[in-house]
């Protein structure tokens, strides 16, 4: 992956995650009723990130912990949504690669057994907590 | 390389890299030292019809992308559900030749 087609994929991620937000918070009558995730909607179990779009909403509304009660996953995105836009922004204004570097050196640390051990782990106790609040 | 022992190397492994590539990969090959030959056959190639068998069941969670070793990308769509599904199943169409192109850069890694 180079270094442009990675700021290209993000700021399309982050295009379709605002707008995504956006479209969600103006529909919360119809939240119960239609989800995009197809393992939930094929099996009726909620996968491992359901519930993260409801707890970006909450972190959006300062309830901090109600979020991190429904879906931990959702600080980690909120984090990302918000620092993802300034970060890429200086990159491509200063010409810089400082996001690119530390995507990859993230990707190495996950790639480190007892740390991908660790996370796969926690992931899981996640989709079982998931399962069991019943998002 | 001495062209037979390629040809039996391709032969067997065909499946592993794009068509167009192949000749390439052959070139390359046959001008590669003997001693790389034991590399070469040790290189962990990925099957793409496996991956793309995982890319149906599981590419929701994104464990096809973490299997080709694409990491960054795999932690994204485990977190967005596979891109809210749509990624999931445009990746149904492309995993197989990434998975290809990866198996290409993993053998120029000893090329």
């Amino acid at each position: 992956m180079t270094r442009n087609r990675l700021y290209l994929l993000l700021s399309l991620g982050l295009l379709a995650g605002y707008g995504w937000l956006i479209w969600a918070s103006w529909q919360t009558t119809h939240y119960s009723d239609f989800t995009p995730c197809f393992f939930k909607n094929a099996t009726g179990i909620a996968c491992p990130s359901c519930g993260v779009t409801r707890s970006v909403l909450q972190v959006s509304h300062g309830h901090i912990t109600e979020a991190i009660l429904l879906n931990p996953l959702g600080l980690i995105m909120a984090a990302i949504m918000i620092t993802a836009p300034f970060w890429l922004l200086y990159d491509v204004i200063l010409k810089k690669d400082t996001l690119y570097t530390s995507y990859k050196k993230t990707e190495q640390l996950i790639r480190i057994k007892w740390v991908a051990i660790i996370l796969i782990i926690l992931i899981l106790i996640n989709w079982v907590w998931n399962i069991q609040k019943g998002l | 390389m001495d062209s037979q022992k390629v040809d039996m190397y391709l032969m067997s492994n065909a499946k592993f890299f794009q068509p167009s590539q192949l000749a390439y990969v052959r070139e390359r090959l046959l001008a590669a030292d003997e001693s790389k030959w034991m590399y070469i056959q040790s290189a962990d190639l990925k099957d793409p019809t496996t991956i793309l068998i995982v890319s149906i069941l599981a590419g929701n969670i994104g464990i096809d992308r973490f299997l080709v070793g694409d990491t960054g990308l795999g932690v994204a769509k485990l977190l967005t559900c596979g891109g809210f599904g749509i990624w999931a199943i445009i990746d149904w169409f492309l995993i197989m030749d990434i998975t290809r192109q990866k198996n290409l850069e993993k053998l120029q890694a000893y090329l």
